[in-house]
């Protein structure tokens, strides 16, 4: 007896493709969607409306190239839209910012590969911001913790948090395996949080998501008291701040979320145990993350990618101010924004600060270290969570406001 | 004497590892958790900070942090330094495709089991000697005393 729980089913074609009759790259795809599905629990595969798929350098290493170049080498093409994350390096610009050229080029092999298998090059952590947006109800796979909670809590589609080389398998085969959160049953709020924040600041919204990430568990959260003019923007980063802190993939937002009225209606009716989130609280994670009060060498703003609103937003924040020496601030956005930004003229507008505007790229998948960088400010609490784990670079944690105060004059 | 404490759980990727358990009680990541090319346990939020994973029988209750995990879990297999076995408390997706690519690009076979009851986290400690044989779905860890 194997001890397994289940065997997965699967349709004749879907055999076929297993044994190797519709070529190498579809092999290698039904293989590991066979024997992921399988050790967790699927019980068939389901076919997906798109993919987001994970393609930088920084986290996919030798061995992440070696399995997307397996594919795009082998003949296979993405069955379905296939947006991907952000690349290590900025595609256009990364001379400028001091990127060592084996590095680079270590990034090209994946955006090879990725343009070889029909990818939709947008190089975004936002992407459904600017170029993959599914309608409530559709089953996707996207990997990217932050698209993840986007995907569930805000759109009303259906995915599970989609890991790396699992994530091309899906986008080739164009299913993915049915578990986790595709399931109606695990999709239900056990663990509730409250929060009253009056007016809360840009950094509150992440401080929150975090406090969530943190003591929800494997639990799905559901969040009321919000303010009723929250913005998605707002949503993103309270998403990726629970993401980053714990295993979050959704967040019921009471009279937000698609079904989640109330927070009886989120939790199927059952009581459940809640936190109240308030001053205090957000205060505690503010400490947490923030771990330094030395002067920053570079502020690092848009983790996840900043909107065209918010960084038109910021301009207005930096007009008629002027970063003090030896501090350099990044923006981090999508190629599309960046093009947008550059012909309505925000794009200069950011930059008459002495700030950079830098797409295809996100800060904590660069190699801040490696570019010399040992204090970095930022209103991000994923970036902060993960650049502080790794403990290479020290991290300020502030609101927007705090930080333009006191790096310009 | 020895005695032998046993736990059963949900098996996930079959196999089986002897090694010294390494256990966490927090959420776990290898995705700029753990340095791939030395096994090293590099998250300082961590309470394995500083402990190395290689050959060592993994226990943590969940996975947390960057959907690169798989990744993260790959490389540090290519270079030598994975794990024994990965035992968990709620299946970790991450874990299982890592390890499944590990076997299938590189021939490691590493175990994965799940659903342990609660108080194997309370009893199993750093440093037991663990044997995991997932055709009993059993893990077996010995103890003197």
């Amino acid at each position: 007896m194997s001890g397994r729980s289940n065997d997965m089913y699967l349709t004749r074609e879907q055999e076929r493709i297993l044994s190797g009759e519709r070529g190498a790259a579809k092999e290698l795809a039904m293989t590991i969607l066979a024997k992921v599905g399988e050790a967790l629990g699927a019980d068939s595969l389901v076919p997906i409306k798109s993919a987001h798929v994970l393609a930088h350098y920084s986290s996919l290493h030798e061995a992440g190239i070696e399995v997307l170049e397996k594919f795009s080498s082998s003949g296979g093409r993405f069955a379905v839209p296939t947006t991907v994350d952000p690349a290590s390096v900025d595609l256009e610009n990364w001379k400028s910012f001091g990127i060592p050229e084996e590095y680079a080029e270590k990034q090209f092999r994946l955006c090879t590969a990725f343009a070889k298998l029909g990818g939709i090059p947008c190089w975004s952590c936002a992407q459904y911001q600017v170029c993959n947006f599914p309608k409530a109800g559709e089953t996707v796979a996207w990997a990217e913790s932050n698209s993840v909670v986007f995907a569930n809590s805000l759109i009303g589609c259906r995915t599970n948090k989609i890991t790396s080389g699992l994530d091309i398998a899906c986008a080739i085969m164009g299913m993915t395996p049915r578990f986790g959160m595709l399931l109606d049953e695990n999709r239900v709020a056990q663990v509730a949080f409250r929060s009253a924040i009056d007016r809360p600041t840009d950094l509150d919204y992440r401080s929150l998501g975090y406090y969530i990430g943190r003591h929800s568990g494997s639990r799905v959260p559901v969040l009321d008291g919000l303010p009723k003019k929250v913005s998605s923007d707002e949503l993103k980063h309270l998403g990726a701040a629970a993401a980053a802190g714990g295993p979050v993939t959704m967040i019921h937002y009471v009279g937000i979320t698609p079904g989640s009225g109330s927070l009886k209606s989120a939790s199927g009716g059952e009581r459940v145990e809640t936190f109240d989130v308030g001053r205090k609280e957000l205060d505690e994670v503010e400490s947490d993350l923030n771990q330094s009060e030395e002067k920053p060498d570079l502020v690092a703003l848009g983790v996840p990618h900043l909107s065209v609103y918010e960084l038109g937003q910021l301009a207005k924040f930096l007009e008629g101010k002027k970063l003090k020496g030896g501090t350099r601030m990044y923006a981090y956005t999508s190629s599309q924004a960046y093009d947008l930004l550059e012909r309505t003229g925000v794009k200069r507008e950011i930059e008459r600060s002495g700030a950079r505007l830098t797409h295809s790229t996100d800060a904590e998948i660069s190699p801040l270290k490696r570019l010399g960088f040992e204090v970095v400010m930022t209103n991000s609490a994923k970036l902060a969570e993960i650049v502080s784990s790794e403990g290479a670079v020290k991290i300020r944690y502030k609101p927007v406001a705090e930080i333009v105060e006191e790096v310009t004059s | 004497m020895t005695k032998v404490i046993s736990f059963m759980g949900r098996v996930l990727l079959e196999g089986r590892a002897k090694g010294e358990a390494l256990v966490s009680r927090r959420a776990f990541t290898f995705a700029h958790g753990v340095e791939p090319s030395t096994g090293v346990v590099t998250d300082l939020r961590s309470d394995l900070s500083g402990e190395n994973v290689r050959e060592k029988v993994l226990f943590f209750p969940f996975g947390k942090g960057s959907t690169t995990g798989a990744a993260w879990f790959l490389e540090t297999v290519r270079l030598g330094n994975g794990p024994a076995a990965v035992l968990t408390q709620t299946a970790e997706p991450m874990i299982v495709t890592g390890a499944i690519l590990g076997e299938m690009l590189y021939g490691r076979k590493i175990p994965v089991m799940t659903d342990f009851p609660p108080t194997m986290a309370e009893i199993l400690r750093t440093g037991d000697p663990v044997t995991v044989e997932t055709k009993r779905r059993e893990v077996m860890v010995s103890r003197e005393g």
